[in-house]
């Protein structure tokens, strides 16, 4: 495996979509095809979600304004900014690696980690208080959407840390590189970041 | 072994025509697996929904009052449908045979096969077999209490909703093969479909909570968009099993691509020798 | 030339294990003479509170419980035997080891209901009705990976190489009418007295003696390839055999 991946004959590092041929021209769609499958469906799924949740708060919009007062804007603020400094470091990350230095781009890439580690911390922190305050996933409906739209992210952004993890791991070694690889996964990453941009519009901003 | 054979009738009828597949077709052993798979499933869901009225389910807030009228007004079809069941249900056991398979032509380590193999072959008895005993039982005597009704009621339906762990970590088990795979056997979007898959089992937990709303076990995300994406990736991995027959060549390397059907009938009967 | 390899040990231990099912079957008070489905909830309660029933409903499940699984090493030996045949894939073998778990499985499960059964006898007749209900249906309903294996078996038999078969023909026969037999137990929750109720003479009687059958017939068919085995000399047929582990 050569330091920048090209399209390889090799059934390569998990980054060549099947049936490649060495005279090939580059792709244009940066990352697999195959992540994009992925992120499509996802969306779908999460867009569903989104229109059950509008459907039902229109459906009771007063008792659902009076539970989102109980969420803090600072700290949905805050998670934004976070995961957005992430999507940042990751972007940085790709372009690292693209140009070959790699140092940089697992630096990048712990840092992305480190973000999201403290998103992390700062929605399980939100959580305990929430539920100490006697809003629990169960306490009323508007917080059953909470708890599940923001439990369903968290469980993707522990994913994302598992690619984070793949991509450092990749990095690390001259034989293991590709930039196939770091594309597409960042790609994964940037999802859990719009992902968390319409929750948090959903969740704390429109009211 | 098939060298000698003639070619398949192309102009007989379709009886003949699989009469010559049953005896000739290499691949034939596959084929069983992925038809009885395919045919399992159209029973099963004619069965299920149509005749048993066991899906889509009826609600988890009902009363005592309510669910012993909803078991003796379904009472022949539960029965008769769950009958079944009971005769077909081991057809699950080729489609999991099938799916170890394709991990077993994958260039993963064989412990991928077994324990998706062993995971799935429990699977039928929380996720499908207990729900059938027990609403069985329900049905089986019109004049129980309906309390003890209510309780086979939830028993059956939350086994069959609830049972997750199973699919979830299969689903990753399956998923973490594809994707570590370098034989090419399964396209790398199909591996990441069995993440959402798994993901699904997640979303269904909250049904083990809530009586009502868009979480019970019939709920709008909890059952609807959940079968939606159950029902894809069935859709998926019947297409992608299909593919792996067709392109299947018996050996230890990357799988070839897909190849036109006359060429690939050619090719089967003249390439692939014991 | 012996081979050491503990299959023949494991053989032998199905005629131990038969015997004490046997003992189990005749020591339970409701088999010999099947507990009727229309039995009412008065009749049903008496049935576990009866003193003499008692120790005899305890102990003959416990038995059930301890040595149910006891089947499974012949399903094994059966699955060693398919991959010795000329397939193509190992497919068919998967087939069985997948169906191997269910059957005692569920066995076992209709056995906790019995002994939950036996285990409060002064409880509401209601419940012990419900308990035993559970018990009997979960054990005549208990057949789906029954009819699959003997099915995976005939099939086996069937893509088998025709010279040189590892098990003979009639064996296909035999387990196809054995799947058929198992049929009619799966609708036994339409008739609660009659020829279909769990007591009566398919679901019961018929389902039941083909199962001993099955086990009898696949034991001394598999017992026979072992020695067979063992007499022309060791691993003989793996060497040809297309299928690998």
């Amino acid at each position: 495996m050569t330091e920048i991946a090209q399209a390889s004959p090799e059934p390569g590092a998990g980054a060549q979509p099947s049936g490649k041929t060495a005279g090939e021209p580059a792709r244009v769609v940066p990352g697999q095809p195959d992540m994009w499958v992925l992120v499509l469906f996802e969306s779908l799924l999460f867009t569903a979600y989104f229109a059950v949740y509008l459907f039902h708060r229109t459906a009771d919009s007063e008792a659902f304004l009076r539970s989102q007062a109980q969420l803090s804007a600072w700290l949905g603020t805050l998670d934004t900014l976070l995961l957005l400094a992430s999507s940042l470091f990751m972007l940085w990350c790709v372009q690292a690696t693209r140009a070959g230095a790699f140092r940089s781009a697992m630096a990048n890439a712990w840092i992305t980690g480190l973000l999201g580690v403290a998103f992390l911390v700062s929605k399980v922190t939100e959580w305990i208080k929430l539920v100490r305050g006697g809003h629990s996933f169960t306490a009323n409906e508007f917080f059953q959407y909470y708890f599940f739209l923001t439990g369903i992210h968290l469980l993707h952004l522990l994913i994302g840390f598992v690619v984070i993890g793949v991509i450092i791991y990749q990095l690390r070694s001259p034989a293991r590189r590709s930039r196939d690889l770091v594309e597409t996964y960042a790609v994964y990453w940037h999802t859990v970041d719009l992902l968390w941009v319409l929750i948090f519009s959903l969740l704390y901003v429109v009211r | 072994m098939t060298g000698e054979t003639a070619e398949p009738a192309r102009s007989g009828s379709p009886l003949t025509r699989i009469a010559w597949h049953c005896r000739n077709n290499p691949k034939r052993e596959l084929w069983f697996a992925w038809y009885t798979t395919v045919i399992f499933y159209n029973i099963f869901f004619i069965v299920f929904f149509p005749v048993t009225h066991a899906q889509p389910p009826p609600h988890p807030y009902w009363s005592d009052a309510l669910v012993a009228n909803w078991f003796g007004h379904n009472r022949g079809g539960l029965l008769i449908g769950f009958g079944i069941i009971f005769t077909i249900a081991g057809a699950t056991a080729p489609q999991n045979a099938l799916i170890a398979y394709s991990m077993r032509r994958m260039s993963v380590s064989r412990v991928f096969p077994y324990a998706y193999l062993v995971m799935y072959s429990l699977s039928a008895i929380p996720g499908l077999l207990l729900l059938c005993v027990v609403l069985s039982v329900g049905a089986l005597r019109p004049g129980r209490d309906p309390a003890q009704l209510h309780w086979l009621y939830d028993f059956g339906f939350l086994s069959y909703t609830g049972t997750m762990g199973i699919f979830l970590i299969g689903s990753l088990v399956w998923m973490l093969a594809i994707l570590l795979d370098k034989n090419r056997v399964m396209p790398k979007w199909f591996g990441y479909l069995n993440l959402c898959n798994a993901l699904t089992e997640v979303v269904v937990a909250p049904a083990w909570i809530f009586h009502a709303g868009v979480f019970a076990w019939n709920g709008l995300i909890s059952w609807w968009v959940d079968m939606v994406v159950f029902g894809i990736y069935t859709g998926a991995f019947l297409m992608q099993l299909r593919n792996l027959i067709r392109r299947e060549d018996f050996g230890d390397g990357p799988l070839p691509g897909l190849v036109k059907k006359p060429e690939a009938m050619a090719a089967t009967l003249a390439g692939t020798a014991p | 030339m012996r081979r050491a390899d503990g299959e023949l040990i494991l053989l032998w231990t199905m005629p131990v294990v038969a015997v004490i099912w046997i003992s189990a079957f005749f020591l339970f008070p409701g088999f010999a003479h099947p507990m009727s489905p229309s039995m009412t909830a008065a009749q049903v309660a008496a049935f576990y509170r009866d003193p003499a029933h008692l120790s005899r409903i305890r102990y003959s499940m416990i038995l059930f419980n301890w040595f149910a699984p006891g089947l499974i090493p012949l399903l094994m030996l059966i699955v060693m035997q398919v991959r010795r045949m000329a397939h193509r894939t190992p497919i068919l073998s998967y087939c069985l080891l997948a169906c191997s778990a269910g059957g005692p499985a569920i066995f076992l499960i209709a056995d906790v209901f019995w002994l939950l059964a036996a285990f409060q006898p002064a409880r509401d007749p209601q419940l012990t009705v419900l308990f035993n209900d559970l018990a009997w249906m979960t054990f005549t309903t208990a057949v789906p990976f029954l009819i699959a294996q003997s099915l995976f078996i005939a099939l086996a038999i069937y893509l088998d190489r025709p010279g040189r078969l590892v098990f003979r023909r009639w064996v296909a026969f035999f387990n196809i009418a054995v799947a058929a037999a198992l049929v009619p137990a799966a609708f036994t929750g339409l008739a609660l007295t009659g020829p279909m109720a769990w007591n009566g003479l398919l679901p019961f009687w018929v389902k039941n003696i083909a199962i001993a059958a099955w086990i009898v017939v696949m034991s001394v068919v598999t017992g026979q390839n072992i020695y067979r085995e063992r007499s022309e000399g060791s691993a003989p047929q793996a060497a040809e055999a297309p299928v690998a582990a």
